[in-house]
């Protein structure tokens, strides 16, 4: 038989074909996410009409968005099987990259629906009629994308990454609890237990260090830090699903 | 089969789920061409065998081929040249059309044949806007074949893939794999309890005992080697223990015999007669029997 051995696909289709259908799985949680923003929307015109908007504009804080550019990931993978030889594994292509471009597909969607948030929160600001109204900072893309890439990590890393989760908040619940039985009181939460390791004096030393740099350069500083670590928590956390090399 | 060109090859393939071993051993070779029917009890390491071929699982030892690319080496190379139907049908893209779960498996395969993708829908009658999670077993089995042959790789494997199919489908479908067969140069490994369904187009058959590869020779050699031979013998006589036997039943005066024997008629005849018992009859066997004797042979682990 004379056999033609066919061409695995090239990396960019792969990249290309994991946007498209991770955009298509995100499809139920994009509906809810512009119910949601259509109503608050309509709330916020209506203060505006009032005049009476300025609770809407008066932070910048983006916790909110760290939080759920760290769940994200949750929703880019719950339906892969990924500890099982799923159909996702099924294709010819390198297991690793694979899960990297999944990773990649779930991160351009996450910052385009981000910058549309950020684009929506900043028109609505312009419009508000209040001073010196705050918006969120385009800076949170960062943060978020650092958050986006642990989220990720935990996620390629661990079979049952909610159980991890659970399991940590739990630990912490009950060393609060511990701190207030032996009368620690709430700000001795962790403190009394780690203080003897000399963790705080070396952040203590890092940040009087970090007052000595411009903020320009700090912000340089933390974004290659925290992006980097996300990073480097990635690439380990998918070396589980590479290739099955022989033992 | 020694110096042939091989699609599949695994040496001495071993595997083990904590106690339980999958895989011992096994040296499947498969010709380029071939139809070879992989036959076995439940859990004798059938799908494993494949799951490794695609390097879905790590075996514990040895290696496997497909078309000489080390499948643990150039896993996503020998991914790009096969067809998978598994076992149990996954539902991680249920909530994708089947159109689009069309499109997206379509999207890795640079060989993939969109005209003959449609003709695979259309002639299995697989109903594009339905949500995967919502086929019955039966039109998930005809989505599996769509994306299986649509870019007409050089090997299918195939896992059970009548399983859940009604007799209608069911001959519609191996109809248009005999079909797809005779278009496109193809090497089939199919996995079956139901070889009668799968007969006519096998070449190659493969035992899979308890992990171990038992049996591994060509239809005809099949055919020839296994036979049910009805002999005289007398009262309290033992079968040679060196005969490979299955199925024995003993008349009721106990000086009748019949037996499934595998080996070369000539050689078995021969054992039989010299161990004192008188051949009267060899009848060969339908290939699903004479397959089936390597798993009820006597004395076998």
């Amino acid at each position: 038989m004379d056999v033609t051995l066919h061409a695995a696909p090239r990396g960019s289709d792969v990249v290309r074909e994991q946007i498209r259908i991770v955009g298509v799985g995100l499809r139920r949680e994009a509906l809810v996410a512009a119910v949601v923003f259509g109503i608050l929307t309509i709330a916020i015109v209506i203060d505006i009409f009032r005049c009476d908007a300025a609770t809407w504009f008066d932070s910048t804080d983006w916790t909110p968005i760290a939080v759920a550019a760290f769940l994200f990931p949750f929703a880019v993978w719950r339906r892969d099987a990924r500890f099982k030889p799923a159909f996702l594994w099924t294709l010819p292509a390198d297991r690793r990259k694979l899960a990297l471009a999944k990773v990649f597909a779930g991160w351009v969607w996450m910052i385009a629906a981000l910058a549309l948030l950020i684009g929506w929160q900043s028109t609505l600001a312009r419009f508000s009629r209040v001073a010196n109204a705050e918006a969120m900072p385009v800076i949170a893309l960062i943060g978020a994308t650092a958050m986006y890439l642990f989220g990720s990590a935990l996620i390629l890393a661990l079979r049952h990454p909610v159980r991890w989760l659970v399991g940590t908040a739990g630990v912490f619940f009950l060393l609060g609890l511990l701190n207030q039985v032996l009368g620690l009181g709430p700000d001795g939460r962790t403190e009394a237990i780690i203080t003897s390791t000399g963790v705080f004096s070396a952040l203590d030393h890092l940040e009087r260090i970090s007052r000595m740099y411009p903020p320009f350069a700090l912000w340089a500083i933390a974004t290659f830090l925290w992006v980097g670590a996300g990073l480097a928590a990635l690439l380990a956390a998918a070396s589980r699903h590479r290739e099955r090399r022989r033992h | 089969m020694s110096g042939e060109a091989f699609a599949v090859a695994t040496y001495g393939l071993s595997m083990r789920y904590g106690r339980e071993t999958a895989l011992d051993g096994v040296d499947l070779r498969v010709s380029e061409g071939a139809v070879y029917i992989l036959i076995g009890a439940n859990g004798a390491g059938k799908s494993t065998a494949m799951k490794v071929l695609l390097n879905l699982e790590r075996p514990d030892a040895g290696r496997a081929e497909v078309f000489g690319l080390d499948t643990a080496l150039r896993g996503p190379e020998a991914r790009a040249q096969i067809g998978y139907i598994p076992e149990q049908q996954a539902h991680d893209y249920a909530w994708l059309t089947c159109g689009r779960l069309i499109e997206h498996v379509a999207a890795h395969y640079p060989a993939w044949d969109h005209a003959y993708a449609a003709h695979l829908v259309s002639v299995l009658g697989v109903r594009l806007e339905r949500k995967v999670g919502t086929l019955s077993k039966g039109e998930g089995r005809r989505l599996q074949f769509v994306l299986a042959l649509a870019h007409r790789p050089p090997l299918l494997l195939l896992d059970e893939p009548t399983d859940g199919l009604d007799p209608l489908v069911r001959n519609r479908t191996l109809a248009q794999l005999a079909e797809h067969l005779a278009d496109t140069p193809t090497t089939v490994v199919l996995a079956t309890h139901h070889i009668h369904e799968v007969e006519s187009l096998a070449d190659h058959v493969g035992v899979l005992r308890n992990g171990r590869l038992v049996a591994q020779l060509t239809r005809d050699d099949l055919r020839r080697t296994v036979n049910r031979y009805r002999v005289e013998v007398a009262e309290g006589w033992q079968r040679p223990p060196e005969l490979r036997a299955a199925n024995p039943r003993r008349s009721p005066s106990g000086r009748e015999m019949q037996w499934t024997l595998i080996g070369e008629p000539s050689d078995v005849t021969a054992r039989l007669a010299s161990a004192g018992a008188v051949v009267r009859d060899v009848t060969p066997l339908a290939l699903e029997e004479a397959a089936l004797a390597f798993l009820a042979e006597e004395g076998a682990a």
